[in-house]
């Protein structure tokens, strides 16, 4: 019990423990099948298993030897420690990614936020705009009703004036016609006579 | 403007030797029988200014006329230097201008009469002395008719126009009702 005392000792034991139950399994076995057949060839199928047996004990230290020399444990905790490594750098990428997804998430807030107020500035503007439009088309819709009615006051005017003018010229052409149809030799005499009197008068 | 700086310029010189030896007026009646006689035959004054004919031909074709004419010597030889320096054509300005001349050296002023009836003589003689009476010299009247004026008449001594038409009194009662003055 001394040489299997350790961790390392309990490996040894277990593996020993394992070989003897193969072993009596093994015997068990063929004790049952030689009983069936008879005892003529029971000596060459035990020899057989013993080789097989023993084929089978070598592949097992073979196996124990290179598990033992290529430090299986070493390997598995550096495998374990290195899982756990990554295990932590996982965490921390996605804490990271975490972080990141925040701050993303902050920032998206921050342009909504920016976008909105942006919305509201344009719609203000628009507002201004429209009532700086309609301001403007008021005003010139005011000039334009102005301006018109001033052109049509202009244009009565002209009317007027035209109108007084094609009366003067009929009653001129009218006067001129009677004149000429009236005049007598005396009127003319006494046109000339009016003339001649101017004329003194201008000495 | 040239032509009448022509006319003038000649008809001057004329007009002073006229002055010296004292038949001005003599002169001024023989240029005026010359357009007189021009106007009468205007194929004359075509060839006689026609520079495409050499002056020696137009000379002979001055002459020809001259020598049936009575003019004085002065005009004829004036008519001859007139040819000669291609200035015939200026005939009539230069007598107009000569006219003028001997007008005002004689106080005499020309009156154009324009009557839209025939005027009477007795109206005429007082018509020419009230012109007289303004211009301060002699009036000679030159009357034509004209029936546009309506009634009335028109004067024109030189620049002066004294209008008793009715044609323009008529105008200017339409302008006056034009500019609303009767309103």
């Amino acid at each position: 019990m001394i040489l299997f005392s350790g961790k390392k000792g309990k490996v040894v034991f277990i593996a020993a423990l394992t070989l003897i139950g193969i072993f009596i399994l093994c015997s068990l076995g063929f004790a049952s099948e030689g009983g069936g057949h008879g005892g003529a060839d029971g000596s060459q199928r035990l020899w057989d298993l013993g080789a097989r047996f023993l084929n089978f004990a070598i592949l097992v230290i073979i196996l124990f030897v290179v598990i033992k020399k290529t430090d299986v444990k070493d390997f598995f905790s550096g495998r374990r420690a290195e899982i756990g490594q990554k295990f932590e750098d996982l965490k921390k990428e996605r804490d990271a990614a975490e972080g990141r997804f925040r701050k993303l998430e902050d920032e998206l807030k921050a342009f909504e936020t920016k976008k909105k107020e942006i919305i509201q500035q344009f719609e203000a503007e628009g507002v201004a705009e429209k009532k700086k439009i309609i301001a403007e088309a008021e005003e010139r819709a005011r000039q334009i009703l102005e301006q018109a009615g001033l052109t049509i006051q202009r244009e009565i005017q002209a009317a007027k004036d035209r109108l007084a003018m094609e009366m003067v010229e009929a009653a001129a052409q009218r006067a001129q016609g009677i004149i000429e149809k009236e005049i007598t030799d005396s009127d003319q005499d006494q046109l000339v006579n009016e003339f001649i009197e101017r004329v003194e008068k201008l000495h | 403007m040239i032509g009448s700086k022509i006319s003038s310029r000649y008809a001057k010189a004329l007009f002073s030797l006229g002055q010296d030896d004292g038949h001005y007026e003599e002169y001024g009646q023989n240029l005026n029988e010359f357009v007189g006689f021009c106007s009468a035959n205007s194929e004359f004054i075509r060839v006689v200014s026609n520079q495409i004919f050499p002056v020696e031909d137009r000379k002979k074709v001055l002459e020809a006329i001259l020598e049936k004419s009575p003019f004085s010597d002065v005009v004829k030889n004036f008519l001859r230097l007139l040819v000669d320096k291609n200035r015939i054509a200026a005939i009539d300005g230069i007598t107009d201008y000569y006219s003028r001349l001997t007008d005002e050296f004689s106080n005499i002023t020309r009156a154009d009469i324009i009557t839209a009836k025939p005027l009477k003589t007795k109206a005429l003689d007082n018509l020419k002395r009230a012109l007289t009476g303004l211009t301060s010299k002699d009036v000679r009247t030159d009357v034509k008719q004209d029936g546009t004026l309506i009634g009335g008449l028109i004067v024109k001594i030189g620049d002066l126009v004294l209008d008793g038409s009715v044609r323009t009194q008529l105008e200017g009662l339409k302008e006056s009702l034009k500019r609303g003055e009767y309103n």
